[in-house]
Order: structure tokens, then sequence, then C-alpha cells
């Protein structure tokens, strides 16, 4: 060390190799973080992506009756899947099944048997309600459960759901109930008359599901 | 010939450096170089797999079931190709070869954790190769995870949605961290591709040069000598040279295990695409990730769902917790093993376990830890034959967690103790034995 401060006119070797690697990290970390960006795809809601609307037809979504509509016959204390299925731009029939999350669950059980915390209302007669399939856990198709008839079971992690009482947890690691979908009858056959009454998966938490309606009304207008 | 190459390429000096690499004698040393050999079979079936798939999830028409001209029968071109390598000659035994290699590299390497962890050879100089094996680890099960998605059928869907869906579950990024890695909103148009990209090119990648890294180091720093070193020649590294007498038996080692492998794949078989179908909605009875990730899934499924808070607006649930959170810890802990230890001495010579019990308790009782949350991975199995019920599964599982890895942890204690009596007792035997040759 000298004592002495070198007044050199020219910018010395150390400084210029030093601005040199400071502009190429900047450079490099900018242009990293804009392929990160890329990374992320844009994301359209399109008809087929959109959550079931009002209006839209209940189909078998599994099975030999694949595509076509659910009748009330066709429904029991056993588990039926349905897709929502809605008009496109150009008024054709299109299955929303674009996201996966809009699978739904059907059942249909004796007078009665269907208590509260279900919203009745949004049952037909009182026996037939339709919810979210997916498990609010790890996003998992929800199936019959094997042991207690009329129960419904996770098998991802075995979360436990009572589709008699609104769906409520009854064991296992999902964190609330699955969500459940107004429905009507229409003559034979069975249509959304609104939107999930609580906020399905993906979403985590109501406002993030209100903000998403806002912005499937905003594309329908 | 020799001497013309030699004034080039110094063929002499890599001989002295690395061909004269000392390998000790001793079985255990094989787990490594299985896989290694693990790395090798499948970068090769590898390669071979990737000519004939194609990574894309759009749909195509089935030709092995086409439909009609109305209703056209349309599965991922993924899927479609998976079944078409399973219908070439030799297709189906070539996916279940990678299959089953992996599924071997993922055990050697983790019983090769095992003897190093339990004859202390991660200790001083030999952290480093700890880190990176944990490293080499830990993109090995990820490798393993993205291998999975790829036939995209309903299985490998399923699977991605769970791992979609840890992915979405961290605090504040998560969605946007799950969209960035799969291509977009879960099923992404182009997320096979992008799984293809991480399992073909990326971590295969990472997975070379770390395993480069591995080796230069171990040739480095050498192998732990085992305890007959010792005696034979102290602090003088006894083996046998890579060339010649290490090679023959590393091409048998090979060969059996190449061997091995084939039997199996030609009788066991994995993963039937056919059986899953295409990724559907209906959800697989009893699906279960592969048995290194068992402990995860355990782990989640005895998670109470109501565990998760809010934290500075970030949503902090039971999946954050269970299958990040968690794993992290686990992992943490065992990148930690070195620096647990204090000694300042470079260590030469593998350690007898039982000379170190605490050691060996606490590697013992971790394997406890993770065997339980495997169990527990089988909880609706339990449920379902009776064993436990709805209600008292969670609390049993609770109680496995913490009290069979305490008991294996004193078990040891016990078992090591009675080890070392009775060898005390031949000690004192050969003293007097010995006194009374004299």
């Amino acid at each position: 060390m000298t004592r002495f401060k070198r007044n050199d006119p020219e910018i010395t070797r150390r400084k210029f190799i030093n601005v040199a690697m400071g502009t190429t990290a900047a450079v490099g970390g900018v242009s990293l973080l804009s392929t990160l960006g890329a990374a992320n795809p844009v994301f359209r809601l399109t008809p087929d992506k959109m959550p079931p609307l009002k209006g839209d037809l209940l189909v078998h979504a599994e099975g030999s009756k694949e595509g076509r509509p659910v009748r009330l016959e066709d429904l029991s204390i056993q588990l039926v899947r349905a897709w929502p299925m809605g008009k496109n731009e150009n008024g054709e029939d299109v299955i929303r099944k674009g996201d996966p999350n809009n699978i739904l669950a059907l059942y249909r059980f004796p007078q009665g048997q269907l208590v509260a915390p279900t919203n009745l209302e949004a049952t037909i007669n009182g026996q037939v309600v339709a919810y979210s399939d997916v498990c609010t856990h790890a996003g998992c198709s929800v199936s019959d459960s094997d042991v207690n008839a009329g129960e419904m079971r996770c098998p991802c992690h075995s979360g436990q759901y009572d589709p008699k009482r609104g769906a409520v947890v009854t064991g296992g690691p999902p964190p609330r109930p699955l969500a459940q979908l107004p429905i009507t009858q229409q003559g034979e056959n069975l249509v959304v008359s609104g939107f999930f009454l609580t906020y399905p998966y993906p979403f985590t938490s109501k406002e993030e599901w209100e903000s998403h309606i806002q912005e499937v009304e905003e594309q329908l207008a | 010939m020799n001497q013309w190459l030699d004034e080039r390429l110094h063929i002499s000096r890599l001989n002295d450096k690395f061909l004269r690499k000392a390998f000790p004698v001793h079985h255990s040393f094989f787990l490594g170089e299985i896989t290694l050999f693990s790395l090798i079979i499948l970068i090769l079936t590898g390669i071979l797999l990737a000519l004939s798939y194609e990574p894309s999830n759009s749909l195509v028409v089935n030709s092995f079931d086409p439909g009609t001209a109305d209703a056209p029968n349309l599965i991922p071109a993924a899927y479609h190709s998976a079944l078409k390598i399973n219908a070439q000659p030799f297709g189906d035994m070539l996916r279940r070869i990678h299959h089953w290699t992996a599924n071997i590299m993922v055990a050697a390497s983790v019983i090769h954790m095992m003897r190093v962890y339990f004859t202390g050879a991660f200790k001083k100089p030999r952290e480093i190769n700890w880190w990176i094996g944990m490293l080499l680890l830990i993109f090995a099960a990820l490798t393993a995870v993205t291998g999975y998605v790829l036939p995209y059928d309903n299985y490998a869907y399923q699977t991605l949605k769970v791992i979609y869906s840890i992915a979405a579950s961290i605090p504040w990024v998560g969605e946007w961290v799950a969209q960035a890695a799969f291509a977009g909103k879960f099923p992404g148009d182009g997320v096979i591709p992008r799984v293809y990209g991480y399992h073909i090119m990326l971590l295969p990648g990472i997975l070379l040069g770390l395993t480069a890294a591995h080796m230069l180091i171990m040739i480095k720093q050498k192998h732990t000598q085992p305890q007959y070193a010792k005696r034979i020649a102290y602090k003088k590294i006894v083996g046998v040279p890579l060339m010649t007498q290490q090679t023959p038996i590393m091409l048998m080692l090979t060969l059996l295990f190449a061997g091995i492998v084939v039997l199996f794949s030609a009788f066991i078989p994995v993963h039937p695409v056919e059986y899953f179908g295409p990724p559907s909605t209906t959800p697989i009875e009893n699906i279960k990730p592969d048995w290194y990730l068992l402990w995860v899934f355990g782990a989640l499924a005895i998670i109470p769902g109501d565990l998760g808070f809010s934290l500075l607006g970030g949503d902090i649930n039971s999946e954050f917790l269970g299958a990040i959170v968690l794993p992290t810890l686990i992992l943490g802990l065992m990148f930690a093993v070195p620096m647990l230890d204090r000694s300042r001495e470079n260590l030469y010579y593998a350690e007898n376990p039982t000379n170190h019990p605490v050691r060996l308790g606490l590697g013992v009782g971790f394997m406890m830890l993770l065997i339980v949350w495997s169990v527990a991975g089988y909880k609706p199995e339990l449920i379902s034959a009776g064993i436990l019920s709805n209600t008292n599964a969670n609390t049993v599982l609770w109680i496995a967690t913490f009290l069979l890895p305490a008991l294996s942890f004193f078990a040891v204690q016990g078992i090591v103790r009675g080890i070392r009596s009775l060898r005390e007792a031949d000690a004192r035997d050969r003293a007097t034995f010995q006194a009374a040759d004299d």
C-alpha cells in the first residue's frame, strides 16, 4: 500500500476488468430472467378451459356413455363423473375438459340423506348433488370409498370426504371440503345453475376464485 | 507406436495417474461401481428409446385402434409412441431394462451411501465427495421422476398432476414456478416436450458432470483403505491397480449385473402402459410413487390437512410442509453429516461400525424413520385390510414415527455392547492361551 494515491488519467487494467465482469454479469442475469420468463407460456382462457358455467349441460366423462348427457336414472350412491358442456364462440358444443380440474362428481341419495352443510337449494330435490371431483389436497380425482358405501376416498394420499354432508373432510390430509356445484333439472337433463359455491381446486383462497370468476365473466361479455 | 503416442499425448502420465489407481479389495466397494454401470446402461438404453419416442402431448389417432371416421380414437402422441415402442421387436424389453436399471441405480447408490456412512468414509478429507454424492442422489431421483412422466399414460398423468401441485404449493411463487417448470397451467400443451428436455438433456448432463467430479475427487483422494490394509502395510495404499487387475473384475461385474437386469426385465414387467391407458380423469387405485419416494408420499398421507397457515400473504399448506419442507429437512440432515464430525485428522482406514455405536444407532434409526413413513404410504391398504381404522391410523403411524426409530437406536446400542463383550472375551482368551503357549 502506498500512501499516495496514483492519479492515472487512464483507466487501470483492474478497473476495466471489474467493470467488464460486472456488465457481463448484469447482462447475463437480465437475459437469464427473460429466458425464465419465456419458460412460462401465456395462458389463454378458451371456452374448453372455463369453469362450469350457468346453463352448461352435464355429460358423462367415462364409460360407454362418454360424451352423452347425464340422466337422473344414471345416478346412484355410486359416483358418476361428468364434464360440463357449454358452447363456444360459434355456438358449437364444447366439452370443458381443457382444464382437467373441471371434472365433476355426481351422486343421487335417497330423500333425506343429504344434510347440511350441503346446500340443499343447489341440489335437485334434495337428492342429486354435484361436487368438484378434484381433491383439495394434491388435485387427484376422488373415487368412491372401498370401505363405506356413499363416501369418497382419494387414491393419492387417502383423503376422505362425505358427499352426504357437503363433502366435508372425514379423514386424511385435504385442507377443505370439495366445492359444491349448483345444478337444476331441465327436462331430462342436468344443467349447471351457477358457479361453484366455494372455491374449488386449484384455487387457494376465495379472492383468487372470485377474480377468476370476474375474468370468466369479462371474457363472456 | 507407443513411443510416438507417448511423445504427443503423454500416455505414460495417464497410466501413472489414473490407470494404476489402486482399488481396495472388498466387495462393499463394488456398490459405487454398480451405480456407475447402471448410469452407463441407462444412457445407452435411453438413447435407443429416445430414437423411437415422440415427445409431444398433442392428440393423434391411435393406429392400433383407430376408432371410426366420425369418432376417431385420439391419444397423446407420446403415449402412442410408447405403444409403438412396445410393439417393436425387443421394444418392451428395452423399456423394462431402462426402468429396472433406474431402480437399481438408486438402490445401489443408497446402499453405497450407507457403506460410506457406516464406515465413516465421509470424514475429512472426503466431505466434498459426500456432498456431491448427495447431489447425485437427488438428481438421480429427479431424473427417474421425469422419466416416469414420459410414456404419458394415465399413471404418468396422475403422477404429473401431483408433482405439479407440489410445485404449485410453494408459498408466494408456487403457481409461477409450477407453470414455468411444466409449460403452463396443468396439463399445458407443451408439458411433454418440456419434461422430455429435462429427462434427456438437462438432468443427464448434470448427472454426468457430477459423476465426473465424484470420480476425479475419488481418484485424487484415494479410496478409504479397508482395515486389513492397516495390518499389511500401515499408511501405504493397498489394493489392485485398475489396469490390468481391477478391469477384468469390473468387466465381470458389469456382465453379471447386466445379465441380472436382463433376467429381471425378461420376467418381471414394469409399468404396463397398455394397462393404464391414455390420460383420463379416472384415478388409479393405489397409485404409489417409486419406493425411494414412498417416504415423502407416506408423510403426506399422515400430515393433517388443517396444518396450514398464512404468512405475509403466502399460503403455507400441509402439502408444502410435507412434500417440500420435510424432504428439505431430511436431505439437509444428510448433507450435514460430515459437519457433525469434528475430527481434524485425515481418515485413511474404513472404520468398524461397532466402534462408533452412536453413529451406527443414529443411522439405523434414520432408516427406520424412512421405513415407517414408507409403510405409512400404504395407509389406505392398511385401512382396507382392517389392520388400522380410519380414526386411529394417523395416531398409530405418528406414534410409530417417533417410537420405532428410538427403539432401533437403543436396540443397536445393546447389540453393539454384546458384540464388544464377545470381542473382549476373545481377546482375553487369546491372551491367556498365548501366555500358556509361552
